[in-house]
């Protein structure tokens, strides 16, 4: 991990660290090479992919609609709401 | 130096179910109030755990066998790391690892011939937000209405290389998912969007060149003009050096007619795929996976083969007839009650399709039974209902699907007369009222007949046998 992969890992998560926190995170990492470097000898050429930490399946559910929810109280916990829209800061691209 | 234009695309298709991907929500909420159609789940509220609709699992797999790709038996979702105010979640689940269908292949003709597409996969997934700018200048208005509805995003290899390509491309996808009955595919109606990812490279060379990428192309017209413009700005930099360029992901303005850079573009890596922990694998067992295979539609070249060999139909009608499965379907169940391929193509290609015209319905839309349309026909072949008659039938029938023609014609006086004396006393009637004509038909003008044939029908309210009712009208003009 140098700068800057952090600083892009900054900007993809939304973060803002602080310099000291920087140096934390760079030297978290580093400690962790030496752990990586065990895991990636790992011979898996003739492992089957593990698709799912638990050996369970899905369910499915049949194709129904149904609205048991009132807009108006899914929005309660809303910081600001105007016409059954919910506001969020001004985003444009 | 000579060129060639590389094109890749990523079509994302919504699926025609009732309810949403991972929630019980309607997935149908145009022009609704916003958030009129969402819960905990799809507005990405904590603790709220998809459950996958078995339809959308269905369409994948359909989409898939119909673009001739292979079914993962074992598919999986995962989560993108999104963070933009129109998925509440701050991720999209999707699917990575193990996507529905992979490997396919769709043949395509344009004006150089025969070609064929490979797909690289096809993953379910859903659809985000809407988010409105313009309601108020100080924040950004959400609804989540759309949130979550079902969508599958195609996407093929790099081997397009020009717009007509595209074009024969996305209307062959087009026919195909409609004919599957799995999307509507309207791309003014935002059920079928395209990205285009675009690079130019020297003719013959195997490297490929810098790659832009233009979202969320919604007409086959802007397209078509993108890729003419983003080909030209591509060569222009390469032999003139007019500008660098750069992977990113641009902006289409169909009124401008130029792309605009909106941002580099994002790399797989940069969405950091994981496995959606929230999702179990999803496990597609061989009863599953032959119920969609027998549930598969005939391609449109072998319908049309089998209306112009084993039905007899001309090259004409099988075209019309097999623009879509509604049209497809509805004629084949007339025919098998008519048992005449000829008439039953007659009426759907001069009636039916005509009223869907007057309506302005898509030909999808078609939802008369082709059982009852059968019958109709029979009807009229048999002498019971006039053809006059039979066509405001079959336009009741547009308004109520379940009418049974025959009951129908009866309760309205539709049936034709076998009173030949009411038939003999209205043809006296009309023989008198208009000397003239019966004048001008013994002195050999046919056209004089048809008019008194008219009235007649008239008169009698279209409940008669032309044939019987021109027979005794000449009889008692002769007569008179």
């Amino acid at each position: 991990m140098d700068r800057e992969t952090l600083r892009k890992l900054e900007m993809l998560n939304q973060l803002s660290l602080t310099e000291a926190q920087k140096d934390e995170v760079i030297d978290f990492f580093a400690k962790r090479d030496s752990e990586l470097d065990i895991i990636n000898k790992i011979d898996t050429e003739n492992t089957e992919r593990m698709v799912h930490v638990m050996p369970v399946l899905t369910v499915v559910r049949e194709d129904v609609a149904s609205q048991p929810f009132s807009r108006d109280d899914l929005q309660k916990g809303a910081p600001e709401t105007d016409e059954g829209y919910w506001c969020v800061p001004k985003v444009m691209e | 130096m000579r060129y060639e234009t590389v094109i890749g695309l990523e079509v994302h298709v919504e699926l025609a179910t009732n309810s949403k991907i991972f929630c019980s929500c309607s997935a149908h909420s145009y022009g609704a109030d916003p958030n009129s159609h969402v819960c905990p789940a799809c507005c990405g509220m904590p603790g709220m755990l998809p459950v996958v609709n078995k339809r959308v699992v269905d369409f994948g797999m359909k989409a898939g066998m119909m673009l001739g790709c292979d079914i993962n038996r074992v598919t999986t979702f995962d989560k993108k790391s999104y963070y933009y105010p129109d998925l509440p979640a701050a991720y999209q689940t999707t699917q990575w690892f193990a996507p529905v269908a992979v490997n396919g292949l769709v043949e395509i003709e344009t004006s150089k011939g025969k070609k064929n597409i490979r797909i690289k996969q096809i993953h379910m997934e859903e659809d985000a937000g809407k988010l409105v700018h313009d309601i108020r200048e100080d924040t950004t208005h959400v609804d989540f209405n759309r949130t979550s509805v079902p969508l599958i995003e195609i996407v093929s290899q790099p081997d397009l290389s020009s717009a007509e390509e595209v074009e024969a491309y996305l209307e062959r996808l087009k026919t195909l998912l409609r004919y599957a009955r799995v999307a509507e595919c309207e791309m003014a109606h935002g059920t079928m969007r395209c990205d285009v990812n675009l690079s130019v490279r020297p003719e013959g060379s195997d490297k490929l060149g810098v790659r832009a990428e233009m979202k969320n192309m919604n007409s086959i017209e802007a397209i078509k003009r993108a890729i003419e413009y983003e080909t030209a700005r591509h060569i222009d930099a390469i032999e003139n050096g007019t500008e660098e360029l750069r992977q990113e992901t641009r902006r289409w303005d169909d009124i401008k007619g130029k792309s605009y850079a909106m941002r580099t573009k994002e790399t797989a890596g940069d969405y950091r795929y994981f496995p959606d922990p929230n999702v179990m694998p999803v496990v597609i067992d061989d009863e599953w996976f032959n119920s969609i295979k027998a549930s598969l539609p005939e391609f449109p070249e072998v319908k049309r083969e089998k209306y112009t060999g084993e039905y007899g139909l001309g090259e004409y009608d099988a075209e019309q007839l097999t623009k879509s499965i509604a049209l497809c379907d509805c004629f084949e169940e007339a025919y098998s009650v008519c048992k005449s391929a000829k008439d039953a193509a007659n009426w759907m290609i001069s009636e039916v399709m005509s009223i869907l015209n007057a309506k302005k319905m898509t030909y999808d839309m078609l939802d008369i039974s082709g059982k009852a349309l059968g019958e109709l026909i029979v009807l009229v072949s048999d002498g019971k209902v006039g053809r006059v008659n039979a066509k405001k039938i079959l336009s009741a029938m547009f308004d109520d699907a379940s009418i049974d023609p025959a009951a129908y014609a009866e309760a309205n006086g539709l049936i034709v007369s076998n009173d030949t004396g009411l038939v003999e006393e209205v043809v006296k009637a009309a023989i008198a009222a208009d000397p003239k004509a019966v004048a001008d038909f013994k002195g050999g003008k046919e056209k004089a007949l048809m008019a008194l044939f008219g009235k007649c029908m008239k008169q009698l309210k279209g409940n008669c046998d032309p044939a019987v009712l021109r027979t005794i009208l000449i009889d008692h003009i002769q007569k008179s």
